[in-house]
């Protein structure tokens, strides 16, 4: 009898036959399942922030709408129109989920809401705190979609 | 057996990626980024912070940020690119007692490879909370310059993060893993990695499933951040000379513009002008100042042509100069070239490269992305994935059956993989007709007759009753084996006939090509032919149906309007066995436009039995598409 007629070695080896191919099913079989769920998150995810890349894109007229009012208010009095075409599109957006990120003089220094783009001179106990908003930040449905860019303190030893 | 992650490893960002169902995806990180910041920092309040969040504080905390540490990993102290980036960063570097780098972040010295191990390990906890699985192993990608130090290192930095570091392989290489050039026998292959911060060039020889580095060469300090400052420095001037103020010393202005300029080096990517805009971006005596220029793709490719063609310099050098500088090459030689890093989308980039090789060089993967899914693949290679144990067929040619008319509807579409099962509902296209022919074929033509037949059966006993209104469900089955089961029920009577069919994908490759080729070639006729088809069908149900309303209606509405409708129905049925698709189309239209007027006489008049009408139009709108009505073909075709 030839080697590969051993009854014992074709059996070991359709076991492992067998074996490689129920993997290979359990396999296929758990990427497709695990795909589903995925799908469904992405979907759901998909749905909840498909309005993020047009916000985000209206994000710099809100900037500067601002700019804008705060010049006008310096250099005159401003129509009062004006301000409730800003309260319109600032209700339309707070409508789809957007919030504005709140920014007070010494507030602890969070790097996920905020992103340090500047220093201001400080005294020693208000290193590392927040000195100032330069640009607005915002969250969508609690997620950050524009940290605020803030001016930090720093102190320096003199 | 869990999944192996993929990681591109970068020097200002990292990226990662696994092999799902087959095919390689990038993983998003928890911020639900698909890149992440090779930047690693250690708090005031003495937390550890990677990636995005590092990076949004390193301006308040500078010397506990260590950013680009790629730079520093596996080289010895005395190496001159340490030096030289010993001089530029704000952290600080010393040397090692094994005479290597250590880096100080926070109270402690820290290797360069725990810190890369920090990076790693956001990236592996990241990937498991996404994945909701453990990951345990990794294949890494490194630049194809890194000598067995760096490389080392580069492991141990894995090692460190808890994770088996199953293989490092190069960039490039992963690249041309991620286009599937790994399959092509005895090619060069130049890969063009134009990053955020560094440009690297490699020459690679792929041959038999091994891929040789020939020669590699770039600079370290050339990338895309070195346009966006070219193209702000312009900016900047141009103001100058348009308003006469300099917006450079004013740090809020120049943070806008930084953001602006990069901006509109992406949209010139795709459109050929764009106007960057910021209102209010400064202010002097006179009142406000805004910022507003027009910025062209020329503009952009006049003040950046130095950087492309120092590159392109590098590149004709890399493989035309002699071994150990170069690959000893001519620029004829490469057969492929691959372009990777955000860089690359510059369309005038793209040329220059294109035009050096007189070759198309290969895009389509996002460029930033390219590495990661190259490390994706190989990591699906050594889990198994990718090995062809469970060769799953698909189906070559699309299936389906005659419907009305001599059209071949189809219920399988071809690349389908198999096995699979898909079944539609189906009617009779006669008053009292007893028995359906199921034609089934194959192919991708439009017509019954231009396709090829696997089988017929007869499915009868029906019930007599109006045209429609049977319900015959067809189902088709392929089984793992590629054998097609096709099965006809009628849903009232519960009759059914089914037919098995073994030969349906042994057809040659060639047959199947051919197969293919007609359908392309006849694609436009054969359109025509469907639609003449349809048409043909619609006026058939229009004919059918209004006929049976006048005959409901009878008594119901007046004459007028029953022998306006008689007329269009006789015109219509003159013209509707010939083939003047526009005359059927037309005459179809005049009718549904006729046979509205029952529905509104109707209703101005109503009856009690005022709903049948409506019924009449609800079918008038979608004649044909719902029930696809079989025939009894030797009556229905002629």
């Amino acid at each position: 009898m030839s080697k590969e007629k051993d009854p014992k070695e074709n059996i070991e080896k359709l076991k492992q036959e067998c074996e490689e191919y129920l993997n290979g099913w359990k396999r296929a079989k758990a990427d497709l399942s695990n795909y589903k769920k995925d799908e469904l998150k992405r979907w759901e995810e998909f749905a909840r922030f498909a309005n993020e890349d047009i916000i985000r894109d209206l994000l710099s007229i809100l900037d500067s709408f601002e700019l804008a009012l705060r010049a006008m208010e310096q250099s005159g009095e401003v129509e009062k129109g004006v301000y409730l075409i800003q309260n319109q599109l600032e209700d339309l957006l707070h409508r789809r989920g957007l919030e504005k990120i709140d920014i007070q003089e010494g507030q602890i220094f969070d790097p996920g809401l905020h992103d340090a783009v500047m220093m201001a001179d400080g005294a020693e106990n208000q290193d590392g705190l927040i000195a100032e908003e330069v640009e607005r930040g915002y969250m969508l449905n609690g997620k950050v979609i524009r940290p605020a860019k803030v001016k930090v303190y720093k102190h320096l030893e003199k | 057996m869990a999944k192996i992650l993929g990681i591109d490893l970068g020097t200002t960002n990292s990226a990662m990626a696994i092999v799902e169902g087959g095919d390689p995806k990038i993983l998003e990180n928890v911020e639900g980024n698909r890149t992440t910041p090779s930047v690693v920092a250690i708090s005031k309040s003495n937390e550890r912070l990677v990636g995005l969040l590092a990076k949004r504080q390193a301006i308040t905390n500078p010397q506990n940020t260590i950013a680009s540490v790629k730079r520093l990993i596996g080289r010895k102290f005395s190496d001159p690119e340490v030096q030289k980036d010993k001089k530029i960063s704000s952290f600080e570097i010393r040397e090692a007692a094994d005479g290597g780098v250590e880096i100080k972040m926070g109270d402690k010295w820290h290797k360069p490879e725990e810190i890369s191990a920090m990076i790693l390990g956001k990236l592996k906890k990241d990937a498991e909370e996404k994945l909701g699985e453990s990951i345990e192993e990794v294949v890494i990608t490194v630049p194809a310059y890194f000598d067995d130090s760096q490389r080392q290192a580069t492991k141990n930095a894995g090692e460190i993060a808890g994770l088996k570091v199953r293989r490092i392989i190069n960039e490039p290489t992963a690249a041309a893993l991620a286009y599937g050039i790994d399959k092509q026998k005895d090619e060069k292959v130049v890969v063009y990695d134009f990053g955020g911060g560094t440009f690297d060039i490699s020459v690679l020889e792929v041959g038999d499933n091994t891929v040789e580095v020939k020669a590699t060469g770039g600079d370290t300090h050339l990338g895309g951040d070195d346009f966006d400052q070219l193209i702000m420095e312009h900016l900047i001037g141009e103001y100058r000379k348009q308003e006469g103020v300099d917006v450079s010393k004013d740090p809020l202005a120049l943070q806008r513009l930084r953001e602006a300029a990069e901006r509109a080096k992406h949209e010139l990517s795709t459109s050929m002008e764009t106007e960057v805009n910021l209102p209010y971006i400064t202010s002097d005596a006179s009142g406000p100042k805004h910022f507003v220029m027009k910025l062209t793709r020329a503009k952009i490719e006049e003040l950046t042509k130095d950087l492309i063609d120092k590159s392109i310099k590098l590149v004709e050098e890399v493989v035309t100069s002699p071994s150990p500088k170069g690959a000893g090459l001519k620029l004829s030689d490469i057969d492929e070239v691959i372009m990777v890093g955000g860089q690359t989308r510059m369309p005038a980039m793209r040329e220059a490269v294109k035009t050096l090789f007189t070759k198309e060089p290969h895009l389509g993967i996002n460029p930033d992305e390219v590495v990661a899914m190259g490390a994706a693949i190989q990591a699906g290679i050594l889990q198994g994935d990718v090995k062809d144990v469970l060769l799953l067929d698909v189906t070559p040619l699309s299936l389906g059956i005659e419907t009305l008319g001599g059209v071949f509807t189809k219920l399988i579409e071809k690349n389908t993989t198999i096995p699979t099962s898909k079944s539609q509902i189906f009617s009779t296209a006669a008053d009292n007709q007893t028995s359906v022919e199921i034609h089934v074929l194959q192919g991708e033509r439009e017509m019954a007759s231009d396709s090829k037949t696997l089988g017929k059966f007869i499915l009868d006993g029906l019930p007599p009753s109006p045209r429609g209104v049977p319900q015959v469900e067809v189902s088709f089955d392929i089984d793992a084996n590629g054998i097609l089961s096709v099965k006809a029920k009628d849903k009232s009577s519960g009759k059914e006939q089914s037919i098995k069919i073994e030969g349906s994908s042994g057809l040659s490759k060639e047959e199947i090509e051919k197969m293919k080729k007609d359908a392309e070639a006849h694609a436009e006729d054969d359109e025509k032919k469907k639609e003449a088809a349809e048409a043909k069908n619609l006026a058939e149900q229009l004919v059918y149906t209004t006929e049976k309303a006048l005959k409901d209606a009878e008594g119901k509405i007046s004459d007028d309007i029953k022998k306006g409708v008689q007329e269009k129905v006789e015109e219509l049925k003159k013209v509707k066995d010939k083939d003047d698709i526009s005359a059927i189309k037309a005459a179809t239209e005049n009718l549904s436009k006729e046979i509205q007027k029952i529905g509104e006489y109707m209703q101005k008049n109503p009856t009690p039995k005022a709903s049948e009408p409506k019924e009449t139009k609800k079918e008038e709108s979608k004649p044909s598409d719902s029930a696809k009505a079989s025939p009894d073909k030797p009556e229905e075709n002629k």
